[in-house]
């Protein structure tokens, strides 16, 4: 494979890659504000400015400046080489690169970095992006002095209100327009664009309209300072304060990677934002992505129910014995309800426990209704693993929940076990359809129909409380790794399934979500996945 | 030496010279009805052989330039020819004068350029200030196409050329090739990233050929004269710099105007000779071709030892006694730019004059490249303070150290443009700023104007 040397390290490149991209895939960070790798190349911060040396044979390039010679006491001709931007700059088989071996190229990033910060106005005490500035960290990497410009700043407006979701300041901005393409870009919503010139330059929102498409928040993300900031977040937290627990979101089927921050002195969520995958999100999560982060914590079901009621989680096992009391004598009048919400180890359990243990036929699929998608990443389907229950269940495959409450109204079921809460049909409807039979226990993290409608509703952990395996819709099955504590009484739904199964009277002998996972162990490729992605550099963009 | 001719210039003065009755009366369109029945590459060699130098500053040979086209075009990817027509460099004024008193020349030598680089349109991007140039062009377009000599069939040949005018909104930034083209797609007018370069990817990005007015309307001269023998009018015909050129002085001098003479005229003659010796004294500096190219010092005298440099002719001698050609201006370490020079008498205060241009250059930045956006803006504050009397020698000292670092980091060539004539300034009158800063402004003359 053909190579280039960044300050004589040999990496490879791959043909029509820059040099920075070539760098980034090897895990060498040039520092940088406009490029990025999900984008068209801009060019215009100028920090990326590495030396190329030239073709063997050929001159450099130099062009004449001026020194200051403080013993003659006058200017004194130099020349220095043309610097090229490594966003720009195609790499060519044997092309030799100084980033940081070249002084040169570290006098023209601090001089950038100066530049950029001359009309800052530095109110990294008050500004959100503070921790993860790309202006902070290069300040501290490649500048390290103080202002020389002691007048005035130009001053821009502030506080700018761009649409539902973004809150723009001009003069935290570096007009690196990444923003403006990621809006049509990506987005394909060109609403951005920069107006007026020279250092009054501005991001507008063109006129009539507003950021409302369905990835304003991704302006944010892209955002390497604090000019654009999302009302969701600001003035929230100090990212400093947060850590990250790599997610998959719940959204929809596509199943974007994701990072939940979280604040684990609080164990509050503050914010999803993605995690990069080339096969499944790329750089990318929608705002309903972004901001279903906050089903961590709403609309949770906190204690277990027992008949509307709260109880304890051994009240509730107890009652639901009871509930399901003749359930054993007669399987075929047991139906059971899987979650496209919930994790392959959760349903795994359940149909364990169904299959296995009750002896039970047949299998329903439960999840919230189809919604809104689009050609970017939305899916219409808004369940992270249908595609996982689906693969789990094999054929027969699970019917759909409407079919459920039709068999019911036809009295072919006595006892329901479901996990999960929603479903895609309208609730009153299974409310009624479930009032009438015999024992109705669910498993579920919120509140929702199935629950509500439940004689007992046992409390399970939300999928930011626990690590589970999802399938999206490509296929891929993809971990999400716990960030929270568990809220109330919740346990993770395979616990819970579990713990129904002993008090019924089974075997069920899981412990640890270890024991779940070498049950399944079929549905492993999910490892070897992570694996190799946790063998590559993580160099953010 | 000095030779003014009168090539590009016949009908300037001309009562209805810019008519078309009058151009053809001169022979007008004889040459456009030639090339368009002439082999391309024999009229690409004639112009080659021309030596005509990109007129707009950059001084590149325009034949070369129409080599670069992709040949033959193809019939998905039409050629475009775009003719920069705006005039913005500060002391230019040269293209105006043709676009109003000779458009004609303009459209035959669009004409003979479209067939040249195997284009069917031009668009001219004129400045939209300039009205009467806009009026004139249109006028001129308008009897050409009546008399069907644009059309579907120029002169009855099976060659369709269309000319249009496009009018700019006043950006100097547009006048940089990319930024104009994306100013004429009705896009922000920034320049874009090379490559790719207009011959491959330009106008609707379709291969584009970009040329200088002046530079496109000497086109039916150098054909008429046969492109070698066009050359050969210049003193720098053996540095490939051919042909005779519209000269613009300004300034402190007792006849500023435009005037055409054979490439090798000195600074000495153009102000001088043609414009009239130096206005109120005596000559402080000279600006030698529009407000980006290094300013020079009448006591400056030429060091080109080697005899391999351009200047080497000229070793010993005064800089205003160097003919003014691209490759010995760019020795000399400024630059030609567009031929138009202007010129500071001994009154002039050169801290205000500078100011005046850095005000220009933070004002006209687009913004695009941070040391461009923000340097420019920070030379003309610093300079600012200076003409207020309140600069310290710290910020003198960081002058050209802005200046240095803008230099070749920015996309565009309006980098340079702003570093050059800063560095230029300092450097020679390094001694002058200094005083001023002592003396918080009490040194300078505090004047531009006489």
């Amino acid at each position: 494979m053909a190579t280039i040397k960044i300050d004589g390290r040999e990496i490879p490149f791959e043909q029509g890659d820059t040099i920075i991209k070539a760098a980034h895939r090897a895990g060498i960070d040039i520092p940088h504000y406009c490029w990025h790798p999900g984008l068209s190349v801009a060019a215009n911060c100028r920090m990326c400015l590495v030396e190329v040396a030239p073709p063997p044979g050929r001159p450099a390039m130099q062009l004449d400046i001026l020194r200051w010679d403080p013993e003659k006491k006058d200017y004194v001709p130099a020349r220095k080489p043309k610097l090229v931007p490594a966003c720009q700059q195609a790499c060519a088989p044997g092309m030799e690169v100084l980033s940081e071996g070249s002084d040169h190229v570290e006098e023209a990033r601090g001089a950038v970095q100066e530049l950029l910060l001359l009309n800052h106005p530095v109110d990294c005490p008050i500004c959100d992006q503070a921790g993860e500035c790309r202006l902070q960290d290069y300040w501290l990497e490649h500048q390290g002095t103080g202002k020389r410009m002691q007048q005035e700043v130009v001053h821009k407006p502030k506080a700018v209100d761009f649409g539902p979701t973004i809150v723009y300041d001009a003069e935290r901005c570096i007009v690196c327009t990444r923003c403006v393409r990621f809006t049509a870009e990506v987005a394909k919503d060109p609403v951005l664009s920069v107006r007026e010139r020279g250092n009054l330059n501005e991001i507008v929102v063109s006129p009539g309209r507003e950021l409302d498409h369905d990835y304003t928040l991704m302006t944010e993300h892209v955002c390497p300072v604090g000019a654009l900031t999302s009302k969701d977040f600001r003035f929230k937290a100090r990212v400093w304060f947060l850590r990250s627990a790599r997610t998959v979101c719940q959204g929809c089927a596509t199943g974007c990677n994701a990072y939940l921050d979280y604040d684990p002195r609080t164990n509050v969520p503050h914010r999803h934002r993605p995690r990069d995958n080339e096969e499944v999100n790329k750089y990318w999560m929608c705002d309903e992505g972004m901001l279903s982060y906050k089903r961590a914590v709403e609309g949770r079901l906190g204690t277990a129910l027992v008949g509307g009621e709260d109880a304890s989680l051994e009240e509730a096992l107890a009652a639901a014995k009871d509930q399901l009391a003749g359930l054993k004598d007669d399987p075929g009048r047991v139906a059971v309800v899987l979650s496209a919400q919930h994790s392959n180890e959760d349903n795994h359990a359940l149909l364990t426990l169904a299959r296995t243990f009750i002896g039970a036929k047949d299998l329903y699929v439960s999840g919230r209704p189809l919604g809104r998608g689009d050609k970017i990443l939305m899916s219409e389907d808004k369940n992270p693993n249908t595609l996982g229950v689906m693969q789990l269940a094999g054929a027969p495959a699970p019917k759909p929940i409407a079919s459920l409450f039709d068999a019911i109204k036809a009295g072919k079921y006595s006892f329901v076990i479901a996990l999960g809460a929603e479903i895609e049909v309208d609730a009153k409807d299974a409310e009624s359809a479930l009032s009438k039979l015999k024992g109705v226990v669910t498993i579920a993290a919120h509140d929702g129909p199935l629950a509500r409608a439940a004689h007992v509703a046992l409390p399970a952990t939300a999928w930011a409380e626990q690590d589970g395996t999802y399938v999206n819709r490509q296929g891929l099955a993809q971990k999400s790794e716990r960030a929270l504590k568990a809220r109330g009484d919740a346990r993770p739904g395979w616990e819970l399934v579990a713990k129904l199964g002993k008090e019924l009277g089974y075997a069920m002998t899981y412990k640890t979500l270890a024991d779940v996972r070498r049950a399944m162990t079929p549905e492993a490729p999910a490892a070897s996945r992570d694996a190799d992605r946790a063998a590559k550099p993580e160099v953010s963009a | 030496m000095l030779r003014q001719t009168t090539y590009l210039t016949k009908r300037y003065g001309v009562p209805e010279g810019w008519t078309l009755p009058v151009y053809e009366r001169d022979g007008g369109y004889q040459q456009a009805k030639r090339a368009l029945s002439m082999p391309r590459e024999a009229l690409v060699e004639e112009m080659k052989a021309a030596n005509i130098r990109g007129r707009g500053g950059a001084g590149f040979p325009m034949g070369v330039k129409w080599s670069f086209m992709p040949w033959p075009p193809k019939p998905e990817k039409p050629h475009y020819l775009v003719i920069n027509a705006d005039e913005g460099e500060p002391g230019t004024f040269k293209d105006r004068t043709i676009m109003e008193l000779d458009p004609h020349a303009v459209v035959e030598g669009c004409i003979i350029g479209c067939f040249g680089i195997g284009a069917h349109a031009a668009y001219i991007y004129v400045r939209d200030e300039l009205h009467l140039s806009k009026a004139r062009l249109w006028g001129a377009i308008k009897e050409a196409r009546e008399k069907g000599y644009l059309g579907a069939k120029p002169f009855g040949i099976d060659y369709p050329v269309e000319v249009y005018v496009h009018t700019g909104a006043g950006a100097y930034i547009c006048g940089e090739e990319t930024s104009l083209l994306n100013s004429l797609e009705g896009k922000r007018g920034e320049p874009r990233l090379k490559p790719p370069f207009p011959a491959q990817a330009g106008a609707f990005g379709m291969p584009t050929t970009v040329n200088n007015l002046e530079t496109i309307a000497a086109v039916p001269v150098a054909l008429a004269m046969g492109g070698d023998a066009f050359s050969k009018l210049s003193d720098l015909h053996d540095q490939k710099d051919g042909g005779c050129r519209l000269y613009g002085v300004s300034g402190h001098v007792n006849k500023p105007g435009v005037f055409e003479a054979c490439v090798g005229l000195t600074l000495r003659e153009l102000i001088y000779d043609l414009g009239g010796g130096v206005k109120g004294g005596e000559l402080l500096g000279v600006i030698p071709g529009g407000s980006s190219c290094p300013i020079l010092r009448p006591d400056e005298t030429v060091n080109a030892p080697d005899p391999k440099s351009p200047l080497h002719r000229w070793h010993g001698k005064n800089v205003l006694d160097v003919p003014m050609g691209v490759e010995t201006y760019r020795a000399l370490g400024t630059m030609l730019g567009t031929c138009c020079a202007i010129v500071l008498n001994k009154n002039t205060d050169i801290v205000l004059a500078m100011h005046n241009l850095m005000r220009f250059y933070r004002h006209e930045s687009c913004g695009q490249c941070t040391p461009c956006r923000e340097g420019s803006a920070w030379l003309f504050r610093i300079l600012d303070r200076m003409v207020h009397g309140e600069a310290t020698m710290e910020e003198l000292d960081r002058l050209h150290e802005i200046a240095d670092n803008i230099m070749g980091n920015t996309i565009c060539a309006f980098g340079e443009g702003t570093a050059m004539p800063a560095l230029g300034f300092l450097r020679k009158y390094r001694k002058e700023f200094e005083e001023h800063v002592r003396t918080k402004g009490k040194s300078g003359t505090g004047r531009l104007a006489l």
